[in-house]
C-alpha cells in the first residue's frame, strides 16, 4: 500500500482532490467550515517563504493554511 | 403600523444583529447605517467586543448589534460562543434579536452561505446583504439574486455600504421580515440527514452544507472574464511570487515604518510649534502664579501631548486601509506568519508590532486587525516593549554622552551605535520571551488554527480609506485624549504641589553655600598637587556659581529646588531604597517618576532636576549643557559621580522595557475596554525594566571594576 498523500505535499501550482480531513479538533472542524470538504478540488497556488503557510485555491476563493493544518488533509490518489 | 406618541424609542426599537464572515465589509456596513457606534464595549467576563448602534428609518427605530465576525455558528472559540448566544436571546442585557442580517461577500459566496445556512436554521426573521457587489462587478461574477433569494427563502439586498447604495432597501426588508417566522431552508435537512458513514460527524455536517450550497447556487453564480483581467491577473502573478513577492513585501513594510517614522515628524513639528506658540501666547495673557502654570505646563501640555500622536495614527491607518482595501493586509499577516508563530502569536501581529516601533499607539490600535481575541490581547501586551521613537532621544543623548566612542573592530562601527542596536534588540527579545511565556501558561489552550481568507488584488475604495482613517484619529482623540490629558494635570500638580517659597529660597540659598564652600576647598589646595579631576570639578562649579547669579540661572534653581520638594521630589526620595541596586541617585528615581506621562520627558525632568531649568533636549546647546551637567552630577554630601557607564546603560535598560508612558496605557484601556489589561501592562513592564536595569548595572559595575 502507498503511503497516503497529504496537502502539505503537493507541489505548488498543480491541483489535487480532498480525500479526508484527519481529526474531529477545533483545527479539523474549522478547515471543513471553511471549504476542505472530502471531493473537493485545491490548486496550491503558493507558499510564504521559510517554511510559512500555504496558499490554496478551492471554491472561487483563496485560503491561507498553516503547513502542519495542511498535514492533516489527506489527498486522493 | 403605526406607534403611540409617548412611548419611549428604546422601548419600540427594533433589534437587528449584524452577522458575517471576517473581512466582508461588515464594520463599513455598520457604519454605513448607524454611523457612530452608541456604545463599545466588552461582553461580560470575556474581551470579545460589544457594539451597538441606533438608527431610524421611516419612523422605526432600529438598535443594531454588531457581533464580532465569525465562520461559524458550531462555537469553537470566545467570539463564535458569543454570537450563538446573542443570536439565541441568552446573552444577559442584550434583548432577544428580531432579525438577523448575514453579511455575505459576493465575490466568495460559496464559503459565507456556510454561515448563512446555519443562521437559516435558528428560525430568526433573516435578511442577507450582499456586500463587495462593486468588487465582485470589476471581477466578473454575476449573480442571479432573485432566484437566490427564492431558494434560500428570505430576502437578499445587493449594497455597496461604501457608497450607501442598497441601505433603504436593506432597512425596508429588514422591516418587512420582522415578525414574520423564518422558514427552514428547503432541502437542508435532507442533506443534513443523508448518510455519509465513511466520515467524522462533523465531517458529515459539513460535506452536507456545502452540498446544499451547491444545489443553491446552481445556475445562479456566473463567472465572466473581467475586462481588466489580465492586469489583476499579472498583478496577482507579482505577488505570489517567491522572489518578487517578497521583495514586494520588504518595500512595502519599509515604506510603511518609515512614513509613519519619518514622514509624519514635520507634522509632529508643526504641532509642538503651534503648542509652544500657544503656551507662551497663555503665558503672556495670564499673570504669574498657580492658573498659569496650570494652563500651561497641565492643560496646554497636556492636550500637546495628545494631538503630537495625531500625525503617526493617521498615516498608520491609512496604510492599513490602504494595504486591507486592496487586499493585501492579509497577504503580510501570509508572508510573516513563520516568524511569529514560534512564540505564540500569529502572522496578523507582524503589522502592529512593526508599527510599535514607530510608536506604541497606533500599534496598539492597529491590533484591532488581528480578530482572534486572545492573539489581539496579546499582542497589545507586547507592542509596548517595541522601543518606538521616544526612547530614541533617550537612547542618543545617553549613547553620546556616556559611552566611550571606540571602535568595536568592524569598519564603520563603533561601540555607542553597538550600544544602540542592543536596546532595539532588548526590546524585541523581551517581548518575544513574554509572547511565549504567556502563551503557555495565562493564555494557554488548544492551538489557534491561522486558516485564512486571502482576498485577491482588488483596487481600494478611497472612501472606505478615508473614513477608516478618520474613525481611528476621532475615536483616539475622543476617548483616549482626554484621559491623557488628565492623567498630565494629575502629573504637574505632583510635580507643582507643595510649593513653599521660603524652604525653595531656603534650598537653593543653602546651594549656593554649598558650592561657595566647596569652591573655597578645592581653591585651597595648592593648584599642582590637585589631580586634573579635582581641577575640572573647580572649574565646573565656578560655573555652577555664575550661573546662579544670572536670572535665568536663580529661575532655573528655584524651579528645581520647587520640584525637589514637590509630592513628585518626595516620591523620588521614598523610592530611593528602590532604584539604588540599579545605581541611580535619587534625582533619577524623580526623573523617571516624572516621566509616566511620557518617556521623552525624562530628559526634561533631569533638565530641570538638575537646575537648567527648563530645556529642550532637542536643542545640540541644550542638550549639551545637559550633558555637562549629568557628567558633573554628584552623590548628595559625596564627590562620587552619579552617572558612569553602567548607571547610563541601567537607565537606557530601563526606559527600553517600562512602561512611562500614560497615552500607552490609556490606549490599551480603552481597547481592552478593562482597566485590568493597562494594569496588568504597567506591573509586568515595571518589574521587567526594574529587573532588566538592575541586572545591567549590576554585571556592569562587576565587569568594569
Amino acid at each position: 500500500m502507498c503511503p497516503e498523500v497529504s496537502l502539505r505535499d503537493v507541489a505548488v501550482g498543480s491541483t489535487a482532490r480532498v480525500a479526508n480531513v484527519v481529526g474531529s479538533d477545533l483545527t479539523s472542524m474549522r478547515l471543513l467550515e471553511m471549504g476542505l470538504t472530502p471531493g473537493v478540488n485545491v490548486k496550491v497556488v503558493g507558499a510564504a517563504f521559510l517554511g510559512g503557510p500555504l496558499e490554496l485555491e478551492l471554491r472561487g476563493y483563496r485560503l491561507s493554511i498553516r503547513r502542519s493544518e495542511a498535514a492533516r488533509v489527506t489527498m486522493a490518489r | 403600523m403605526s406607534y403611540a406618541a409617548g412611548i419611549p424609542v428604546a422601548e419600540r426599537a427594533i433589534t437587528v444583529v449584524l452577522l458575517g464572515n471576517p473581512n466582508t465589509g461588515k464594520s463599513t456596513l455598520f457604519s454605513a447605517m448607524a454611523g457612530i457606534p452608541t456604545r463599545v464595549g466588552n461582553y461580560p467576563g470575556v474581551t470579545v467586543e460589544e457594539k451597538l448602534g441606533r438608527m431610524a428609518y421611516k419612523g422605526h427605530s432600529i438598535q443594531l448589534i454588531d457581533l464580532p465576525g465569525t465562520y461559524s455558528l458550531a462555537p469553537k472559540s470566545p467570539d463564535e460562543q458569543i454570537a450563538v448566544n446573542v443570536l439565541r436571546g441568552q446573552m444577559p442585557g442584550v434583548p432577544v434579536p428580531q432579525c438577523v442580517v448575514v453579511v455575505a461577500d459576493a465575490t466568495n459566496l460559496e464559503r459565507n452561505l456556510y454561515l448563512t445556512s446555519q443562521t437559516l436554521e435558528l428560525g430568526i426573521p433573516t435578511v442577507i446583504a450582499l456586500t463587495l457587489c462593486d468588487v465582485a462587478d470589476e471581477k466578473g461574477i454575476a449573480l442571479d439574486i432573485q432566484k437566490l433569494s427564492q431558494r434560500l427563502g428570505c430576502a437578499v439586498v445587493r449594497v455597496v455600504a461604501s457608497r450607501r447604495e442598497g441601505i433603504d432597501l436593506l432597512c425596508e426588508k429588514i422591516l418587512a421580515a420582522t415578525g414574520v417566522p423564518q422558514p427552514r431552508p428547503a432541502g437542508l435537512d435532507a442533506s443534513l440527514t443523508a448518510e455519509t458513514p465513511t466520515h467524522s460527524p462533523a465531517a458529515s455536517e459539513a460535506i452536507a452544507r456545502y452540498q446544499w450550497i451547491e444545489n443553491v447556487l446552481k445556475g445562479i453564480v456566473q463567472r465572466n472574464p473581467p475586462a481588466i483581467r489580465s492586469l489583476n491577473d499579472s498583478i496577482d502573478a507579482v505577488l505570489t511570487h517567491r522572489v518578487w513577492g517578497t521583495l514586494l513585501f520588504a518595500t512595502t513594510m519599509l515604506a510603511m515604518f518609515s512614513s509613519i517614522f519619518w514622514l509624519a515628524t514635520p507634522l509632529m513639528d508643526i504641532i509642538s510649534r503651534g503648542i509652544d506658540a500657544l503656551a507662551a501666547g497663555a503665558e503672556g495673557l495670564l499673570p504669574p502664579g498657580a492658573i498659569r502654570s496650570l494652563v500651561v505646563n497641565g492643560v496646554i501640555a497636556g492636550v500637546g501631548g495628545v494631538v503630537i500622536f495625531v500625525p503617526q495614527i493617521a498615516m498608520l491607518f491609512f496604510f492599513i486601509a490602504v494595504l486591507e482595501g486592496c487586499g493585501y493586509l492579509s497577504r503580510a499577516a501570509f508572508l510573516m506568519d513563520r516568524l511569529l508563530v514560534g512564540v505564540g502569536l500569529s502572522g496578523k501581529s507582524f503589522i502592529p508590532l512593526l508599527s510599535s516601533f514607530a510608536c506604541a499607539i497606533p500599534g496598539i490600535m492597529a491590533a484591532r486587525t488581528i480578530e482572534n481575541p486572545r492573539d489581539r490581547l496579546l499582542t497589545i501586551l507586547v507592542a509596548p516593549l517595541m522601543s518606538c521613537s521616544a526612547r530614541l532621544p533617550v537612547y542618543l543623548l545617553l549613547c553620546g554622552a556616556f559611552v566611550p566612542n571606540v571602535p568595536v573592530g568592524i569598519p564603520w562601527l563603533r561601540l555607542p551605535a553597538v550600544v544602540l542596536a542592543c536596546m532595539y534588540a532588548v526590546g524585541v527579545v523581551v517581548a518575544a520571551a513574554v509572547a511565549f511565556v504567556l502563551k503557555s501558561t495565562v493564555f494557554r489552550g488548544p492551538p489557534e488554527p491561522f486558516v485564512m481568507e486571502l482576498p485577491g488584488w482588488r483596487w481600494p475604495r478611497w472612501r472606505v480609506v478615508l473614513q477608516r482613517v478618520w474613525e481611528s484619529v476621532s475615536s483616539f482623540l475622543q476617548n483616549a485624549g482626554t484621559l491623557i490629558v488628565a492623567v498630565s494635570i494629575v502629573v504637574w500638580a505632583l510635580a507643582s504641589y507643595p510649593n513653599y517659597p521660603e524652604a525653595i529660597d531656603a534650598e537653593v540659598k543653602a546651594q549656593r553655600q554649598f558650592l561657595t564652600d566647596e569652591l573655597a576647598s578645592l581653591d585651597s589646595t595648592p593648584a599642582d598637587s590637585m589631580p586634573a579631576e579635582r581641577r575640572e570639578n573647580a572649574a565646573d562649579i565656578a560655573e555652577q556659581l555664575a550661573f546662579l547669579d544670572t536670572k535665568a540661572g536663580l529661575a532655573a534653581a528655584q524651579r528645581g529646588a520647587a520640584q525637589r520638594q514637590s509630592f513628585l521630589g518626595q516620591g523620588g526620595r521614598f523610592i530611593e531604597p528602590l532604584v539604588k541596586p540599579l545605581g541611580w541617585d535619587w534625582r533619577i528615581g524623580c526623573a523617571a517618576l516624572a516621566s509616566f506621562p511620557a518617556r521623552e520627558v525624562v530628559l526634561g525632568t533631569l533638565g530641570v532636576i538638575y537646575n537648567l531649568g527648563e530645556i529642550d533636549p532637542g536643542e545640540s546647546e541644550d542638550a549639551s549643557a545637559l550633558v555637562r551637567r549629568l557628567r558633573s552630577a554628584t552623590w548628595d554630601g559625596t564627590t562620587r559621580k552619579v552617572f558612569t557607564l553602567p548607571v547610563a546603560l541601567s537607565l537606557m535598560v530601563f526606559f527600553a522595557l517600562c512602561a512611562q508612558c500614560a497615552s500607552t496605557l490609556v490606549v490599551i484601556g480603552k481597547e481592552t475596554h478593562s482597566w485590568v489589561w493597562p494594569v496588568v501592562a504597567f506591573a509586568y513592564m515595571t518589574v521587567l525594566a526594574w529587573l532588566g536595569a538592575c541586572a545591567t548595572y549590576q554585571l556592569g559595575t562587576w565587569i568594569l571594576s
